[in-house]
């Protein structure tokens, strides 16, 4: 029963685009001195903590006030950029389906994983809504709409935004779950399957469902709330990534839970191929028999995730209420509060996927002058070759690994203004906020720590 | 359950495309895939998953080979095609692939994989379907006996062979006492056993066996176990901690060190130079194929490393950081043109074909080094469907592997567990 065979000291990265190929960063960071690191990015989210408990009201509250930097111009032309969007999305499925079967040459498996879910992703929560431009439906329905075509029902009020977390738990389950995640046939079919299914909740219930029903409206806004640049009141604006959400109504519970419901997904993103994950499960990870055969192990550990967080995060809120002797209810502060979350889940994707898009960005140029795999060299790029030499030198490994700490820490540190703010605004009084405030300072703390834990973590 | 996986993608796919399904390349090829067309041949790539590192240069190897093979006329004058599919290093996946590459793409042979439990996951398939499948593997699962007459291992020798073959030399050179360092299961058990075997029968004697735990990132806590008169340290370790065992090994014996011994899958694809290998000066390992292009190197070596993009120091030549898999790879190119050679000979013309090209495949026997098998002379055994060929000990010198030993192939080979051609074809 021999299994002799090579190993190599390097490891693929957890999201299944990334591991396309990825050097022997993992041994590299083992050598890093993560426990200065850490402590670094601690102190840092702890002084902030001091620093804005101590801050007079008035001068927390102006961190979120952004500037005006100009009127803004309404731009024209959604529906043909959807329309566009669209053709682009079936030319993908089509070159999906037809393209080579190797993930790394297929245009699709690049466009969804690296394109979609790691830059466009990153982008929202940096330039803001893109999505109300891509959007691959809102052209389609609006040609539909002017040609009279009339919605049968109406998505009533009560359902909330519950349909949009049923989508990203599915999407997160082809993400982190499934075992043909990279397939392009199975990532087409998923494509087909997704599109269809909102496209018919748009024609049936009207274009509330694309806000409501469909989980990357709701997920692509919300990062874009995070972006620095932002409208209101007609003008052009910039300020301290938060001021969009605190510049907006407490959100309903359904967009709350979304959102902690992202910062659950990329808690469990990083931590599902960890050393310490393949312990608790009892599998050796230098012999991972791949995610056939996980699934029922993983399928759990995202599901639990979501309610532990709720739970853990709920009793923080809990006792900072009590504490602040408010009696604001829990609902309501677990509403007000949740956007302060963003932040993290937005670093968290930030760290968790700088290195594969290192590595996976590579691979844009190679589809794009040769989309089906062919040997062809439309665009004349000589077929290059992706490179992980970045992984195999200390120095690029340090500064990568330095990169995604300061994701984290900055999404802590965000976080922690934006959680200070949100109190001062419910809660009333700087003294009281500062008080409610402390169970989730060390919540956040925790969670800074837990996130650079998993950077340091080996992983499978 | 697999067919009417088929048929519910073949549905979509229709919806997708608006009933232009007629028109989808695979499909028209799928259904031209006789004798006129060209041979083709599956690579199951390990593109995701825990092998992917290792799948890229395989992949980068295969294609440079095709392309050669096809340069110099193809096989039996037909081109070849090379139709890739991911296996996610997921022995279940790998079973499905092999079943694509009979079923879906009519695919001639299928090759190409490397980790042993995807080649264990995915034989059984391939026997049943009868698609000759040749793998890359290392792994003594062929030559054992527990596959079938449809798998061979024509381009690479087995770990058992590997390690056997060190013993002679270490016992010779290094000292008769050993002390082996591996990871706790089955890669490492393997090291342990036919090491210990064939250490013992070459007059030596084991020390200790330290067994590290797979998921160990620390491992002061276990030398400490190294007895004191041992002469020979020989480790295997695996993983994203091997670097920090390096070091921490360093920090226990400083100048005081036995002779060391490893090998270089420890290191497949690591540079070297990076900090904390110098402790690994003047050590010993095994290589598959030097990394570094040695002072006698062959032109069929230097021919290889042109066609695979790959520079003197083992790194590809377009990013000098980018440490090839050098000690295997060279297993696809020798598996393709072993393929190519026993297609010539049985004149395979196509799927019909497929048990005549085996009878081939098992009628071969020596192989000489040439561009075609440029790790060295090779000879194949029919019987248990294993190659055997020179095994490379290298030494740590200034930062580079210096060749120091060559094995001969009779050093590598062992008697048979197996004989597969008595099964029926």
């Amino acid at each position: 029963m021999g299994k002799g065979r090579a190993w190599l000291t390097l490891l693929a990265l957890a999201c299944p685009s990334a591991a396309f190929a990825h050097a022997s960063e993992q041994s590299f960071v083992l050598l890093l001195p993560a426990g200065a690191y850490i402590a670094g990015g601690l102190a840092t989210v702890i002084l902030t903590v001091i620093v804005i408990a101590r801050l007079p009201t008035a001068v927390a509250l102006r961190l979120f006030r952004p500037v005006s930097i100009g009127t803004s111009r309404r731009l024209p032309g959604k529906t043909s950029t959807s329309l566009l969007s669209l053709g682009l999305l079936a030319g993908l499925v089509w070159v999906g389906l037809t393209g080579s079967h190797d993930p790394t040459r297929n245009p699709l498996v690049v466009a969804i994983w690296t394109v979609f879910w790691v830059i466009i992703v990153l982008a929202h929560g940096f330039f803001g809504n893109l999505w109300a431009w891509v959007n691959p439906w809102t052209g389609v329905l609006h040609l539909l709409r002017q040609a009279g075509v009339r919605p049968v029902a109406r998505l009533a009020s009560t359902v909330g935004h519950w349909p949009a977390l049923i989508s990203l738990m599915g999407f997160a389950g082809l993400l982190l779950i499934h075992p043909k995640a990279n397939d392009p046939d199975t990532l087409a079919q998923a494509v087909i399957i997704y599109w269809t299914l909102h496209f018919c909740g748009g024609l049936v219930l009207g274009p509330r469902w694309l806000r409501r029903g469909e989980a990357f409206g709701v997920i692509l806004a919300a990062y874009a709330n995070l972006a620095p640049f932002g409208l209101q009141h007609g003008r052009r604006k910039i300020g301290l990534p938060g001021w969009q959400w605190l510049a907006q109504p407490i959100p309903p519970l359904s967009v709350a839970v979304m959102l902690v419901a992202l910062l659950s997904l990329g808690s469990f993103e990083g931590l599902y191929e960890t050393f310490f994950w393949f312990k608790l499960l009892g599998l050796n990870p230098l012999e991972f028999a791949g995610r056939s055969s996980v699934v029922w192990q993983n399928g759990a550990g995202l599901i639990a995730a979501l309610p532990l967080l709720i739970t853990v995060y709920s009793a923080c809120l809990w006792a900072g209420v009590r504490l602040a002797q408010t009696g604001t209810p829990l609902v309501l502060a677990f509403r007000a509060f949740a956007p302060a979350l963003l932040p993290i889940a937005f670093g968290y994707h930030l760290a968790h996927y700088l290195p594969s898009l290192l590595v996976d960005g590579q691979s844009i140029p190679i589809v794009l002058t040769d989309p089906w795999g062919t040997g062809a060299d439309l665009w004349g790029y000589g077929h290059p070759h992706v490179s992980t030499g970045f992984f195999n030198r200390l120095d690029t490994v340090r500064l990568i690994w330095l990169a995604q700490a300061g994701a984290v820490v900055a999404g802590h540190v965000i976080a922690i203004l934006m959680s200070h703010a949100i109190a001062l605004r419910l809660l009333g009084g700087q003294r009281r906020a500062a008080l409610s405030q402390l169970p989730m300072a060390g919540f956040m703390i925790g969670y800074t720590l837990f996130g650079l834990w998993l950077l340091t973590s080996p992983q499978a | 359950m697999t067919r009417s996986t088929t048929t519910r993608r073949s549905a979509l796919k229709t919806l997708a495309i608006g009933g232009a399904a007629a028109a989808l390349p695979h499909w028209a090829t799928t259904a031209t895939a006789q004798d006129a067309g060209p041979i083709k041949i599956g690579f199951q790539k390990h593109a995701t998953g825990i092998g992917a590192s290792y799948g890229r240069w395989y992949d980068q190897t295969s294609t440079a080979a095709v392309a050669a093979i096809n340069a110099s006329g193809g096989i039996n004058g037909r081109q070849v095609e090379m139709i890739t599919e991911d296996d996610a290093t997921d022995p279940a996946r790998g079973a499905e692939v092999v079943e694509k590459f009979a079923t879906q793409h009519m695919c001639d042979v299928a090759f190409g994989t490397l980790f042993s439990h995807v080649v264990i996951g995915s034989a059984p398939r391939a026997g049943e379907l009868k698609l000759p499948y040749f793998v890359v593997s290392e792994g003594h699962h062929v030559a054992s006996g527990m596959l079938n007459r449809y798998t061979l291992q024509p381009g690479i020798t087995d770990v058992k062979s590997q390690v056997a073959s060190m013993a002679p030399f270490i016992a010779a050179n290094l000292g008769k006492k050993v002390t082996m360092i591996f990871p706790d299961f089955a890669f490492g058990h393997d090291h342990r056993d036919y090491f210990s075997a064939a250490f013992t029968a070459a007059g030596g004697t084991i020390a200790a066996l330290i067994a590290i735990p797979p998921t160990e990132t620390s491992f002061t806590k276990y030398f400490p176990q190294i007895p004191a008169d041992t002469e020979v340290l020989y480790h295997v370790m695996v993983g994203p901690a091997v670097l920090t065992f390096v070091r921490e090994l360093g920090e226990f014996f400083g100048d005081a060190r036995p002779a060391i011994f490893g090998f270089i899958d420890s290191l497949e694809a690591v540079d070297l130079s990076s900090p904390g290998l110098e402790f690994l000066e003047g050590t010993y390992f095994w290589e598959g194929n030097p990394r570094y292009a040695q002072p006698d190197q062959t032109t069929f070596d230097k021919n290889f490393r042109a066609a695979v993009g790959v520079d003197d120091n083992g790194a590809s030549v377009t990013d000098p950081a980018d440490v090839s898999t050098y000690a295997h790879m060279f297993g696809c190119w020798e598996t393709l043109y072993f393929i190519k050679q026993a297609m010539e000979a049985c004149d395979y013309q196509g799927p019909a074909d497929r048990a005549k090209l085996i009878e081939a495949c098992e009628a071969i026997t020596d192989i000489p080094a040439s561009n075609e098998h440029p790790q060295g002379a090779k000879r194949f055994n029919g019987k248990t469907h294993q190659v055997f060929g020179p095994q490379y000990i290298s030494k740590v010198t200034g930062g580079r592997l210096e060749v120091v030993h060559v094995t001969s192939i009779e050093d590598t080979l062992y008697p048979d567990d197996t004989d597969y051609t008595t099964q029926a074809l």
